[in-house]
């Protein structure tokens, strides 16, 4: 299992199918933005969103998307505040934003979020 | 079935085209005043209403369905009228006036789009009511020069970002009023609304002359409000962020973009006489240099900005393809309720032209609205928005209708997000930086009735009482 730090370092991707997306770390989601959907409540499994932490991976659906790579185009992103799985999710120091980047033959570029780009925890 | 309904629209445009010589002699007819056709049908207004009803419930109901949709039903819609113009009223003149008008409306939307697009400005200020009430007049001023469009696309991050610590949903509902609408009331480029005006002959100039002591008190007293509001904001307390006061501007040459924009608006034959008609073509000089901006700017932009901005053609798409059915199915509704304002006459005073203009732009779109209404004042005084010179005698004539319409139109715009194009995209982009936007209806009852309509009836009071 390698840290999102290793991640972004090596630069590996994450991958999606649909409107399934899988991060190549683990990590507790506290908030997702994918298009105009600000999504904050994953615990549901009709609407919005769910996410589930397996050994060596995170996977996300977004309920509302049938094909993520159809509506997040070229310059859009997916956001997500979350924690790494073991950091205390209490201290905000540890809520990172990334940011996924809907790349061809599945690929999801990860990077961590620069000032430039917006995003209100 | 996309493809499909793009090859049978660009039919219809073909065959308008091959009906050019039909429209260059109707054309010499509007020069004279005499190019009339019978009236339509009343029941030809029912897909603009159908179309202006979708654009409002269609986002909030069914989202994903308008979302994936919408290019089909605007151009079916706009189909509809444009065959019953073709088959049933042999009017070829109509809708290649309206074609023209789409053209020069939306060359000039996306041209300030994609320059806007291509700019970045960080504020690393701390955020303080003064600050912010300095940012949003700013705005409102520049909206006069690169359109509320322009300015809102512009500005909607760096005020975002000011306010991070602090920003609560009051923050963008100011910036919508004050930046995405009622500052783009002094020229035509501020708001699309007046552009169209501008198309069909009113002076450029005519919008800072006649409505500028209306817009400085309104502004300034929204701000006010605006200031009480956010003093009262302690926001997060940040001890430790540090706050170097630097503004930072990058992608200057997109500033010359949004320069040549500006300069082209002037590019029109009934404006400057040297400048060539290309008809019967459907646009001119100034159409073409809007959209090779659209291209340039695009090109040579710093993809790290357009990154930065999250540059996406899907706003402006979206106001492409909705106004085409717009501009197509509002022909007969223009056509009426020009005839109508002729019947009632004397019974319309310049108030009932501010509210009425007013109310519906704050629902509908304020563009199509606008020439609705403008129609309709004209038609009050046997004038026909057809006629360039009847437009230029009706605003030096009867400046407070002109006036009413202008301040209605632009002014409630704020009233609920779809009244203008920009109040969307505020809202899209500030929900796409994580923050929650209040609804279609919460919108309206938490901020534009109890701000707006209180102003909007001062001014009612003030200038258009009993007026006219």
């Amino acid at each position: 299992m390698k840290t999102l730090n290793e991640v972004l370092e090596s630069g590996l991707h994450g991958l999606y199918y649909g409107n399934r997306i899988l991060l190549p770390f683990r990590a507790d989601i506290l908030k997702a933005i994918i298009e105009n959907d600000i999504i904050m409540d994953f615990s549901s499994n009709s609407v919005g969103g769910e996410y589930n932490v397996y050994d060596d991976f995170t996977e996300i659906y977004f309920y509302e998307y049938k094909d993520i790579s159809e509506d997040v185009t070229e310059f859009e992103t997916i956001k997500l505040i979350l924690v790494e799985f073991g950091e205390d999710i209490f201290d905000f120091k540890n809520h990172r934003k990334i940011a996924l980047h809907v790349k061809e033959h599945h690929k999801l570029e990860i990077e961590e979020l620069n000032n430039d780009i917006l995003l209100i925890e | 079935m996309k493809p499909k309904i793009v090859t049978f629209f660009s039919g219809v445009v073909v065959f308008l085209f091959s009906n050019a010589a039909i429209f260059a002699q109707e054309a010499a007819g509007q020069a004279t005043g005499v190019a009339h056709h019978a009236l339509p049908e009343t029941y030809t207004v029912i897909p603009f209403i159908l179309l202006l009803l979708l654009i409002a419930t269609g986002p909030l109901f069914f989202h994903h369905f308008w979302e994936h949709h919408y290019p089909k039903i605007a151009m079916l819609l706009g189909l509809t009228v444009v065959i019953y113009y073709l088959a049933v009223m042999h009017d070829t003149h109509s809708l290649l006036h309206t074609l023209a008008e789409y053209l020069s409306f939306i060359a000039l939307l996306s041209s300030l789009f994609v320059a806007s697009g291509g700019i970045l400005i960080k504020v690393d200020k701390k955020s303080t009511p003064m600050l912010n009430a300095v940012i949003l007049f700013f705005g409102a001023v520049i909206a006069n020069i690169i359109g509320t469009t322009g300015a809102s696309m512009l500005l909607i991050r760096p005020f975002i970002k000011i306010n991070r610590n602090r920003i609560k949903p009051y923050h963008i509902i100011f910036f919508i009023f004050l930046i995405s609408n009622i500052g783009g009331a002094l020229t035509p480029i501020g708001d699309p609304p007046l552009f169209l005006g501008f198309l069909r002959g009113v002076d450029f100039f005519w919008f800072i002359e006649h409505i500028w002591y209306i817009w400085l008190p309104t502004v300034l007293f929204l701000i006010l409000i605006f200031i009480m509001i956010d003093s009262r904001n302690k926001g997060e307390e940040n001890g430790e962020e540090n706050f170097s006061g630097k503004i930072e501007l990058k992608g200057l040459k997109n500033l010359g973009y949004l320069l040549i924009i500006l300069i082209s608006v002037f590019l029109d034959p009934a404006v400057l006489s040297w400048v060539p008609s290309l008809e019967p073509l459907p646009f001119g000089i100034r159409e073409i240099i809007m959209f090779a901006v659209v291209y340039a700017s695009y090109k040579t932009a710093d993809r790290e900005i357009l990154k930065a901005n999250e540059f996406d053609f899907e706003p402006i798409k979206e106001v492409a393809y909705l106004f085409i059915g717009i501009f197509a199915t509002m022909v007969p509704a223009l056509q009426l309720i020009a005839h109508e304002a002729n019947v009632l006459g004397n019974r319309l005073d310049a108030g009932i032209f501010y509210w009425s203009t007013g109310l519906l732009s704050g629902f509908l779109d304020n563009a199509p609205t606008y020439l609705n209404f403008l129609s309709a004042a004209m038609g009050k005084f046997g004038l026909d928005i057809n006629v360039t010179q009847h437009v230029k005698d009706f605003a030096a004539m009867h400046p407070l209708y002109l006036q009413a319409v202008s301040v209605g139109a632009v002014y409630f715009g704020a009233m609920s997000y779809i009244g203008n194009g920009p109040n969307f995209m505020v809202k899209s982009i500030t929900e796409r930086a994580g923050v929650k936007m209040p609804s279609f209806f919460a919108y309206m009852i938490k901020y534009s009735i109890p701000i707006l309509i209180p102003t909007f009836l001062i001014i009612w009071l003030i200038f258009y009482y009993g007026a006219g």
